[in-house]
């Protein structure tokens, strides 16, 4: 193996040291780099007779003035809209169906979310026949205290004031629940945007060995014959 | 880069993976065992490239090194790529297992374009300038014409062409610097420490 050597003696050996000592920095800066790639994703939830999205690049860079259509169970296409600077875009619940939300980023990178119908509950009449007066009681009787909590304590105050519809009382506890549910919610989407893991990507390489292995069994043994 | 499933129409997935299955072919026929390992070294190389995310631009995009990989390895990039490829979509999900036929051809052809554009450059590279020089436009030029194909990918799918060929040049154009660099970078080093990994593409060889 010859190593051929094209430049002038002089300069040589500090320009090779420098060179030496900056290709496996240049590595090391490179791996310590967050493993972050390349993938949008979009998540969507309900919030009301709203439904809020939020998309974003793997990587946690937002999705701007990204194409958001919605479509129905069969594929029809309900609405369209794009993401404003946020990569947030929310619109009314266009009907009670199984709801697609599909994502259009610019450079054919696409994402959907599915929200089923049962998710969505603001639409359509409030259905009258389910009776809950434990739970309007004990929201009416919380109502009174500024504080709207939903602690389920076992202490149950004499059901005073109920005077309040059921509709309300839904309205109330929905607020709550949408404002309860928003750190869950929150750290739902973050833990979507998960990058890959050091695990799949030594699996990855290991792979490819592997698959560097299996080639030389092959090439050898042919040799051999 | 990579291009999601379900964004592309049948015809043009049907076409790329054709080409590729083409392009994997010449590059296995042009297969000699002893260049298997660099081949999986290089492989590898371009599956954690893509972890590297550049922040710089309107998007969020990565390394590629399908100039590196070109330059290095000439048709056998389309192997190459096509494994990295599988793997990235495999346990990254990125791209995805229909794509998987345009989203080599888009990033193993310029790697071949590059290796016959700009290959001339190390094997007649006596002069550090001349080597260096080259080097740098092929890792820079591979991205180049990666986002022209990934252009025309979305065009033949229904997409205008112009817009949607500048949005992913526009958005790869800090990745094309640093590619580029990157290029240069490591095939000077190879150059100097494993000048024989060079020689199988660049230097005919005494023994076989």
């Amino acid at each position: 193996m010859c190593r051929n050597r094209h430049r002038s003696p002089r300069g040589t050996r500090t320009r090779r040291c420098i060179i030496d000592l900056l290709l496996p920095a240049i590595w090391l800066v490179l791996c310590v780099t967050p493993a972050w790639a390349h993938k949008v994703m979009i998540f969507g939830w309900v919030e009301g007779d709203t439904v809020y999205t939020e998309s974003k690049f793997s990587g946690g860079k937002k999705a701007k003035n990204c194409t958001v259509v919605v479509y129905d169970k069969e594929g029809n296409q309900l609405l369209e809209g794009k993401t404003d600077e946020q990569g947030e875009f929310s619109f009314k619940v266009p009907k009670k169906t199984d709801l697609k939300i599909v994502l259009k980023a610019s450079m054919g990178h696409m994402a959907e979310w599915v929200i089923p119908a049962d998710e969505i509950t603001a639409d359509g009449p409030i259905s009258e026949e389910r009776s809950t007066p434990d739970v309007g009681l004990q929201v009416a009787t919380k109502e009174g205290s500024p504080s709207v909590e939903t602690k389920t304590s076992g202490e149950l105050p004499a059901p005073a004031a109920v005077g309040m519809s059921r509709q309300e009382v839904k309205a109330l506890i929905d607020e709550s629940l949408d404002r309860k549910l928003a750190p869950i919610l929150n750290m739902l989407v973050d833990s979507l945007d998960r990058g890959p893991r050091v695990s799949e990507v030594i699996g990855g390489i290991g792979y490819i060995f592997g698959l560097v292995g299996v080639a030389l069994y092959f090439a050898n043994r042919r040799r051999k014959k | 880069m990579h291009i999601s499933e379900g964004v592309l129409s049948p015809g043009v997935l049907i076409v790329g993976a054709s080409l590729t299955a083409a392009g994997v072919a010449v590059g296995l026929r042009k297969l000699d065992h002893e260049e298997i390992p660099s081949m999986g070294i290089l492989s590898a190389a371009f599956f954690v490239a893509s972890l590297v995310h550049v922040p710089i631009g309107p998007s969020s995009v990565h390394l590629i090194l399908n100039g590196l990989l070109g330059l290095m390895l000439g048709w056998k990039a389309f192997p190459a790529i096509l494994v990295g490829l599988a793997l990235q979509g495999l346990l990254f999900q990125f791209g995805g297992i229909t794509t998987l036929g345009v989203n080599t051809l888009n990033m193993a052809l310029p790697a071949v374009i590059c290796y016959y554009l700009f290959g001339w450059g190390l094997r007649i590279g006596t002069r550090h300038l001349v080597f260096t020089v080259t080097a740098f436009a092929c890792g820079l030029c591979a991205v180049l014409v990666s986002g022209v194909l990934v252009g025309f990918s979305l065009y033949f799918t229904g997409e205008a062409f112009l817009p949607a060929a500048k949005v992913v040049v526009a958005a790869h154009l800090p990745v094309m610097v640093i590619e580029g660099v990157l290029t240069a970078a490591c095939v000077l080093f190879l150059r100097r420490v494993k000048s024989e990994l060079l020689e199988g593409q660049y230097v005919p060889k005494s023994s076989s």
